[in-house]
C-alpha cells in the first residue's frame, strides 16, 4: 500500500522545484555543482555573546536530497559548505552554519525528499 | 574649548594606540575604541580588535583620593573558513601577545596608569564558534591610578 501523504510530499516538492526555484552553486572546497533550490527563510539575525554582537543575514535553502546526494558533492551537507546565489551581477556567498540550537541542515518534511539547509550570508561579490 | 575625555575613555584610547603601535605577530592592525561592538558577519573576513571601557571602580585610597580601577575589554574577532589550529593557533597565540604584552603595563599616554590584572575567561567564544563559524577573543585588562 503507497503512503498517500509520502506521494503529495513528493508531488509538492516537485512542483516546488519546478516552479519555485533557482540555480545556486553549492562549494564544498574544489568540488562546485549546480543545484535548484527553493529559499525557505530570509532574515536577519543578532548574536550578542558575550556582549560582543555579530549580524548576519541568514537564508535557508530548500534542496532535493537527490540531487545533492546524485551530485559530485555525494554526502549530506557539511558545516562550511557553501552556496552562491546569484542576482543580476552580484553573488552573495552563504555558508552553512548552525541556526540557534538546530545543526546547519535538517531535512525539511517527514520523508526526506527536501532538506532544509541553513546558511549566513558571508560575502557579497559584484 | 574640547573638554579632556573621562579618565576610562584616555585611557581605552591608550590602549588602542599601544596595540597599533605595538610589534604583533599580526601587523597593520586597525583597532578600534567602540561602545558596543556591532558588526556584520559579512565584516569579519579580517581580523577586528575592537577595545571596549567596560566598568570602573572606585576603592577609598587616602582621605582625599580613590584608587581607579578601570576594565577595558580589548575583543579579538575573525570570521574563520575551517576552524583547524593552522588557522585559529595564530589567533590565540596573537591575544597571549597582547596579554604579555599590558601586563604591569604603565600606558605610554598615561602613566599613572597601570595595567594590575589580565584575563583571558573567553579564550574563544563557543557560541559564536558554533553559530557564526567566528573566532571571538576576550580579553580583560584591569588599569589602576590614583584619583
Amino acid at each position: 500500500m503507497s503512503d498517500l501523504l509520502q506521494r503529495g510530499q513528493a508531488w509538492l516538492s516537485d512542483k516546488l522545484t519546478k516552479h519555485a526555484s533557482r540555480l545556486v552553486t553549492y562549494q564544498r572546497d574544489e568540488l562546485s555543482v549546480e543545484l535548484a533550490a527553493t529559499i525557505g527563510k530570509s532574515e536577519y539575525e543578532q548574536d550578542d555573546g558575550e556582549g560582543i554582537i555579530t549580524r548576519a543575514q541568514v537564508r535557508d535553502f530548500l534542496i532535493n536530497s537527490k540531487d545533492l546526494l546524485g551530485s559530485d558533492i555525494g554526502t549530506w551537507p557539511r558545516r562550511g559548505d557553501r552556496i552562491l546565489e546569484t542576482d543580476g551581477d552580484t553573488t552573495f556567498v552563504y555558508e552553512l552554519m548552525s541556526i540557534g540550537n538546530e545543526p546547519p541542515w535538517r531535512y525539511s518534511d517527514p520523508f526526506r525528499v527536501k532538506l532544509r539547509i541553513h546558511t549566513k550570508l558571508v560575502d557579497t561579490l559584484s | 574649548m574640547t573638554a579632556t575625555p573621562a579618565t576610562v575613555i584616555q585611557i581605552a584610547e591608550s590602549v588602542v594606540a599601544e596595540i597599533n603601535a605595538g610589534d604583533f605577530s599580526k601587523t597593520n592592525l586597525a583597532a578600534q575604541r567602540l561602545y558596543v561592538p556591532n558588526f556584520d558577519l559579512e565584516d569579519m573576513k579580517e581580523l577586528r580588535v575592537t577595545v571596549v571601557p567596560r566598568e570602573v571602580e572606585y576603592l577609598p585610597l587616602d582621605r582625599v583620593s580613590n584608587k581607579f580601577h578601570a576594565t577595558i575589554d580589548v575583543a579579538v574577532q575573525k570570521k574563520f573558513s575551517k576552524g583547524d589550529a593552522k588557522e585559529i593557533d595564530p589567533l590565540v597565540f596573537f591575544v597571549e601577545e597582547l596579554a604579555d604584552y599590558f601586563r604591569l603595563k604603565r600606558l605610554n599616554s598615561l602613566v599613572a596608569a597601570r595595567c594590575v590584572k589580565v584575563e583571558n575567561a573567553v579564550l574563544y567564544s563557543v557560541e559564536h564558534w558554533t553559530q557564526l563559524n567566528q573566532f571571538t577573543s576576550l580579553l580583560t585588562l584591569t588599569f589602576e591610578l590614583a584619583k
